[in-house]
């Protein structure tokens, strides 16, 4: 029995080593190590990451891999929790030996283990947590995505100039992401006049808006900025339809999910947002991603997933153009990254913070879909901080 | 403006209601702190998703989570509540907490992290309704918790077993003594209060269209609050401190006082406040 069963599973093997591509057979592979929260709240965001990031390797190995070489990922569970990706990052420094990172995970255990990773010397590529001071950290860390108030600062831009509305309320999640977010916001619509009613924190998780919708009915504004996750989004645009809002709902890239429109239904319908993907993107990067994603996992891929594709390919073509596995190299090599074709934008490159700069998407759901509306490339907005 | 904000308040207060009954009354016979009546309360969401592949009606689909949750609630009881008997209070509470974690992590191994939808279909176009201050799917929450409650009253009034009930809550001995069947009286305890948990929900998935594996963490804490605020197995204790929390967090989390205290707070705030000046509960005895 037991030796049936060890056959069984040198076939299975054997397979899977013939699926990673021939390319990839005999040489030794390239250790990237990727934090994802497979478990615990955040859980469908780390499901999304994982997928997308093992979609981005598969394409490179069957591309030929890293100058003949593999790229081989290490995925660990952080659960969105920054003690638990502290171990993992030295579980991946120390035990699997990585080269580089993906930090697939949220603002909170990317803070933590950013001077980790700093120290160690091993480059790490925030995929999409907002925070500010994870770049802070050191030389050694770079992200793919958006800084918040950088995004906010764009919903604002949308509010004003592209809606026209003259009045706006703020429905602001109670943590990092949401503040960084309305700040952005506050600054860019009162620069353009837009005048601002009312703004409310809730907290994450949080289930009923009835009573702070019934309270926006009362002022109606033009248009409502709201901040969450893919959840309290739809709980908020669901019941803001049910209750009658007639205020326009702007939103971000946390309502930037397949589950946003499944769970909103026809609620979602018409509602604006900001985010990192565009699903009209009609150069090959973007394509293939988004249709090997919903050919292989038979689902729609989210704004989630591609920051985090964008960061391995920003990793794997430093390692291409650095010729070796030397951490060191690496991370210069993706500080002088220029025009990279990523599936969320074209990076043109990393400045002195390893902030990247890209222009910001605006979609709207329209039957059922999220569809281009327009995209925000005023640098003056979404210049990021060099400090 | 007031009466839409009241409608907000009494629905959620409903909702609470119906989380927390369970709990009070499985407190009320055993005096266990049944912290994985929220992974019931969970189970009958999942259950209603399944079940929507069976029938798309509200009604039928409520009625088979309640069937799968009340049998699992008994089960709950029979294996791992029952041996633990014996042992002191802190061991059934620890056993609860950790049925409560494995509940939340099947779910999510069985059915993903994603949050998946409840859409069923409500009879009498319910949710067609929308009044100047309530909407239909409110209405249907609210006449499903209504409904309950009542069947709970009516159950411990007015029948044979709502009486075993009290008396196995004053004296386990002595009831059994006299005649009554106290091991079956506790198992139908428990298979109502869970069947109860289940259809909540049920309600609640429908309400959000939302059923996530996470989705009893925080009725877990806060209908612990509650059942005490109410008094501990005080049924109509119970329903009151719903309301009153529903309404209560309606009103303020708009109110600048909402700014410095978050809304899930609120419970807490008046646990404590409770806790110092009657801790039995506003309307336990003493």
């Amino acid at each position: 029995m037991r030796k049936s069963v060890s056959w069984l599973l040198l076939a299975v093997t054997c397979l899977l080593v013939g699926i990673a591509g021939p390319a990839a057979l005999g040489a030794e592979p390239i250790k990237i190590g990727l934090h994802a929260p497979l478990t615990g709240f955040a859980a469908a965001d780390g499901l999304s990451v994982k997928q997308s990031v093992e979609l981005a390797v598969k394409q490179v190995n069957e591309a030929g891999g890293i100058n003949g070489r593999p790229i081989q990922l290490v995925v660990y569970d952080d659960r969105a929790d920054a003690k638990e990706a502290v171990a993992v990052a030295y579980k991946l420094i120390e035990q699997d030996k990585v080269v580089a990172v993906v930090g697939g995970s949220y603002s909170a255990p990317m803070r933590a283990v950013a001077p980790i990773y700093q120290q160690a010397g091993i480059p790490m590529v925030a995929g999409f947590a907002v925070h500010p001071d994870i770049t802070r950290a050191g030389d050694f860390v770079f992200r793919c995505g958006m800084l918040g108030p950088i995004e906010g600062a764009a919903a604002g831009e949308v509010a004003g100039n592209i809606l026209k509305a003259k009045t706006a309320c703020l429905m602001t999640m109670d943590n990092d992401f949401g503040r960084a977010l309305a700040e952005g916001f506050r600054k860019r619509a009162g620069e353009l006049g837009v005048k601002i009613l009312w703004e409310s924190l809730y907290p994450l998780g949080e289930q009923d808006f009835t009573p702070y919708i019934t309270r926006l009915k009362q002022l109606g504004p033009d248009v409502v900025f709201a901040s969450g996750y893919y959840n309290e989004a739809a709980q908020f645009c669901k019941q803001a339809k049910e209750l009658g809002l007639k205020a326009q709902i702007l939103g971000e890239e946390g309502f930037d999910s397949p589950k946003f429109i499944e769970i909103a239904g026809k609620a979602s319908e018409g509602v604006i947002i900001v985010t990192n993907l565009n699903r009209d993107d009609t150069r090959p990067v973007a394509r293939a991603f988004i249709e090997d994603y919903r050919k292989l996992y038979k689902m729609e891929p989210d704004m989630v997933g591609a920051s985090n594709f964008d960061a391995l390919l920003v990793i794997a073509d430093a390692l291409r153009r650095a010729g070796s596995t030397d951490p060191k190299a690496i991370r210069d090599a993706i500080a002088t990254t220029a025009n990279l074709n990523g599936a969320t934008g074209v990076i043109r490159s990393f400045n002195k913070l390893g902030e990247s700069m890209k222009p910001i998407q605006v979609q709207v759901v329209k039957e059922g879909r999220f569809r281009y509306f327009a995209e925000v490339s005023d640098p003056a907005i979404i210049t990021p901080p060099e400090k | 403006m007031f009466w839409q904000q009241l409608a907000n308040g009494v629905t959620m207060g409903g909702i609470y209601a119906l989380i927390t009954l369970g709990l009070t009354m499985v407190y009320g016979v055993l005096r266990i702190l049944h912290i994985s009546h929220a992974g019931v309360f969970a189970l009958g969401a999942y259950a209603g998703v399944v079940a929507l592949s069976l029938s798309g009606n509200l009604v039928v689909i409520t009625l088979i989570a309640m069937a799968v949750c009340g049998l699992v609630g008994m089960l709950m009881q029979r294996w791992v509540y029952r041996p633990l008997m014996g042992s002191s209070r802190i061991v059934p509470l620890i056993a609860s907490i950790g049925m409560f974690i494995l509940m939340e992590d099947l779910f999510r191994l069985a059915a993903g992290p994603y949050v998946l939808p409840l859409p069923a279909e409500v009879p009498f176009g319910l949710d067609q309704i929308t009044t100047s201050f309530v909407t239909g799917n409110q209405l249907i929450v609210l006449s499903g918790a209504v409904g309950l409650l009542i069947l709970t009253w009516l159950v411990i009034n007015h029948t044979r077993l709502g009486l075993a009930w009290k008396a196995t809550e004053q004296d386990f001995e002595t009831a059994a003594s006299c005649g009554i069947n106290v091991d079956q009286a506790v198992a139908m305890n428990f298979l109502l209060g869970s069947a109860i948990a289940g259809a909540a929900g049920v309600l609640v998935g429908f309400y959000y269209n939302s059923v996530s594996p996470t989705m009893g963490s925080v009725p877990a804490y806060k209908a612990m609050a509650i059942a005490v605020l109410g008094g501990l197995g005080n049924v109509w204790g119970t329903v009151v401190a719903s309301v009153l929390l529903g309404v209560t967090e309606a009103f303020l989390v708009t109110s600048p006082v909402g700014l410095l205290l978050p809304r899930d707070s609120i419970a807490f705030v008046a646990l404590i406040l409770v806790l110092l000046f009657r801790p039995y509960g506003l309307f336990g005895r003493r």
